[in-house]
């Protein structure tokens, strides 16, 4: 077996040891790397009931399977552990290099226990581990720290930290690496906890591929289709919020003023075909990304001059923007700043602030309370300010510091009526109420409100993908078998390390060729999705175990209450009855009980222990 | 004069695409450590590319230079190590200014990969280009180079 190294790295904080654990070609049958592999450490590794925040807690980190050769697009590393903000199995998929820079150390996945005595960060170079003092870095911004570990050991090691937010345990702390950033479900919370600071790794091994000419031939192949793609253009121009108008008017689901409106009408300027062309210098990209959606924003003059920043996703311009009533792009992009630097994921701290803002509209918290005049005409003052203070736990701050559920439960007063979630996690950038399987999608997604464990705006929002056309997106009917596909395709797509925004070139057709190259292994198309939906599987039958069952899935209120008041979409919601239709059929097309249980039987055909 | 490798770093993303392509197309295998080129992904404003530039930026020929056993040469414009020579010292690897000197059993550089450079035909963002050297863009990479 090429491609792999065939071994895993457990390190324990709390005795300060380390072993190596070997693997062989089953376990690439099993779970194929990337996502597949951490939901497999964390599946076997986490007790039953463990805290989230205690010792038990397991942190994994995998480069997918083709992470760290020559594939566009194909460097992905994924992190999972058990989240605080859901209690379930969270993974979360990022472009950085830490990834790649592991296999090439000689892991093709690490896998974090225990708790250090005080702040520490892992050190690895090949052979040689090390747990090292991080007390000097504690207390600093995700900048600064890897500045200060690359001084100490190098310019090419690659560096995964937290910022303060994780060190105070926010549900929403994120782990950066090259200023990308596993945002979602509060994994910088995880390291937080076990008092890990960073990881910082150098490999100096070489990555075999099994056969790297026709490698390099599919990589050049792939490239050609990319650059001829006007997916290319679009990206390199004006980045991930490319259709952000679109999504805007053209489908009028585009989430604005806590979800109270579908349609922002004052979106101007933070649409990217205002801002990219006067604020970026420059593309950024993942390891490996050849099709670069990354931009650099930089603010050169004004209140916010010196903002510099990779950015402005799709996501965050929704989430520290619209949903905030925030026309100011410049102070999008400094709030992005504020969350990058503080460790902060932007989509669930952007919709708690936007929440927030929505409760002091109905005087359910005061300008006392709050500390900042949270009125949306003073969204450009007040969306920064408060990412300071969440991510500090300061003030108001520390009572949205985890997030829309538990901020509710805390101010009380009916406010749990406009906290936005699914399973304890903030939606993304796509109302729900006009896609209606996307709806299913937030609330089957395992590790909450995700737009990306199915990608199902994608198939509703264009009306075809992959096997499927004429797709009606405010139908409820036939979606469950749908969603659950996607997800299986998803998993695959986390496994390999294949960005997302690929998946229309390579569909799941494409891959094996590729991992061909790579592996020498070969797999058909249903092989492939047999191990996404065992990695579904895992993932839900954890998420089981932990007591989070239909109940928790369900969609919040506003979603199932009010219809969207404006726009081409106007007049749609997700009635009860459509939700449970929709949940029934995903149950069935999974095999589970309607309760969201997977079944003994469909367990034990996918060869889960 | 003959075409070299170019650096951009304006248009570097860091994505570090070119340092795979490059061992795949020599070794078959990946290693950035071997690399005839390096990425260096510095911070979130700024990226670079490294390169070979075959001593033309500083006419200073460092490495044909101090090569103790005169194991380095230029011909036609171009350093390579004669492999037979070489008594793997070291000392070219620790003077080349752009770091991309190589060592492992003997020294090598960028071939140029015979007049086909695999780094730029990776390189969508065009932060490597093959042409008429540039002076002022080798400049560049030794000015942030030095700020490491």
């Amino acid at each position: 077996m090429k491609g792999y190294v065939g071994k895993i790295l457990k390190v324990d904080l709390t005795t300060e040891k380390w072993h190596i654990k070997s693997f062989d070609e089953k376990h690439v049958r099993n779970v194929l790397g990337g996502q597949g592999f951490c939901v497999d450490i964390v599946y076997h590794g986490v007790p039953e009931g463990a805290d989230p925040l205690g010792s038990q807690n397991v942190l994994a980190i995998a480069g997918g399977a083709f992470d760290g050769f020559p594939v566009g697009t194909g460097g992905k590393v994924a992190f999972a552990a058990k989240g605080p903000a859901t209690n379930t199995l969270v993974e979360s998929i990022m472009g950085g290099s830490i990834g790649p820079e592991l296999r090439h150390a000689g892991y093709d996945a690490l896998e974090i226990t225990g708790k250090a005595d005080g702040p520490a960060y892992i050190f690895i170079e090949d052979d040689k581990i090390e747990i090292n003092d991080a007390s000097d870095l504690w207390g600093k911004d995700t900048r600064v720290v890897p500045e200060a570990l690359k001084k100490r050991h190098g310019w090419d090691v690659k560096v995964a930290c937290i910022g303060v937010a994780g060190e105070k345990l926010s549900n929403m702390a994120c782990i950066d690496c090259d200023d990308r950033q596993s945002g979602r479900g509060g994994l910088g919370a995880v390291m937080g906890s076990k008092n890990l600071k960073a990881i910082v790794v150098r490999g100096t091994r070489d990555l075999v591929p099994h056969d790297p000419k026709k490698l390099l031939e599919l990589a050049l192949h792939y490239q050609k289709i990319y650059e001829a793609s006007p997916s290319f253009v679009e990206d390199t121009k004006y980045g991930t919020g490319e259709f952000l108008g679109w999504v805007n008017k053209d489908r009028g689901v585009f989430p604005t003023k806590n979800w109270q409106e579908s349609v922002y009408n004052e979106r101007q300027q933070i649409d990217p075909y205002y801002w990219a062309p006067k604020y970026v210098t420059k593309n950024k990209a993942c390891f490996a990304c050849t099709k670069p959606c990354g931009k650099l924003f930089e603010v050169k003059s004004g209140k916010f001059a010196g903002v510099a920043i990779d950015g402005i996703e799709y996501e965050t311009l929704y989430s520290l923007g619209g949903t905030c009533g925030n026309p100011d792009v410049e102070s999008v992009a400094r709030a992005n700043e504020l969350c990058d630097l503080l460790g902060l994921d932007t989509i669930s701290c952007g919709v708690t602030i936007g929440f927030a803002m929505e409760l002091y509209q109905r005087g359910i918290i005061s300008r006392q309370e709050a500390g900042v005049d949270l009125s949306w005409s003073n969204a450009p003052s007040a969306v920064p300010e408060m990412v300071e203070l969440i991510g500090n736990r300061r003030g108001f701050g520390d009572v949205l510091a985890n997030g829309v559920k538990v901020a509710a439960q805390k101010i009380g007063k009916g406010a749990e009526r406009y906290a936005i979630h699914t399973k304890g996690l903030e939606p993304p950038a796509y109302d729900v109420r006009g896609m209606k399987g996307h709806g299913l999608a937030y609330m089957t997604s395992t590790r909450g409100a995700c737009h990306l464990r199915a990608g199902f705006y994608a198939p509703e929002l264009v009306g075809k993908f992959w096997k499927w056309e004429g797709i009606d997106r405010f139908s409820a009917v036939g979606k469950g078998p749908m969603v659950a596909t996607m997800e299986n395709f998803m998993c695959v797509y986390d496994s390999v390390g294949l960005c997302k925004f690929s998946r229309g070139f390579y569909l799941i057709a494409k891959l094996p060729e590729v991992l061909e190259a790579i592996t020498g292994l070969r797999f058909t198309e249903d092989e492939l999705l047999k191990i996404g939906e065992r990695i579904h599987n895992m993932k839900g039958a954890f998420n089981y175990r932990e007591g989070v069952t239909r109940k928790d899935w369900l969609l919040p209120q506003r979603v199932l209450e009010d219809p969207i008041t404006d726009g081409v979409s106007k007049g749609s919601k997700i009635s009860v009855d459509e939700m449970n239709l929709m949940l029934d059929d995903y149950m069935n097309a999974r095999g589970w009980t309607k309760d969201g249980k997977p079944t003994p039987e469909k367990l034990k055909e996918l060869g889960i222990e | 004069m003959p075409k070299m490798l170019v650096p951009y770093p304006e248009n570097c993303t860091g994505c570090r695409f070119c340092e795979m392509a490059c061992t795949i197309f020599h070794e078959g295998v990946v290693n950035h450590t071997t690399a005839r080129l390096q990425v260096h992904k510095k911070n979130v404003k700024v990226d670079f590319p490294s390169v070979c530039t075959h001593c033309v930026s500083c006419g200073e020929d460092c490495c044909v230079l101090h090569c103790p056993v005169e194991a380095i040469k230029k011909e036609n414009g171009r350093v390579f190590v004669n492999q037979d020579e070489c008594t793997a010292c070291g000392t070219c690897v620790e003077v080349c200014p752009f770091g991309v000197m190589r060592m492992e059993e003997k020294a090598f550089n960028c071939d140029l990969c015979g007049g086909d450079p695999t780094c730029v035909k990776f390189c969508p963002m065009k932060a490597i280009v093959y042409e008429e050297p540039k002076p002022e863009q080798y400049e560049k990479v030794k000015k942030l180079l030095g700020e490491e």
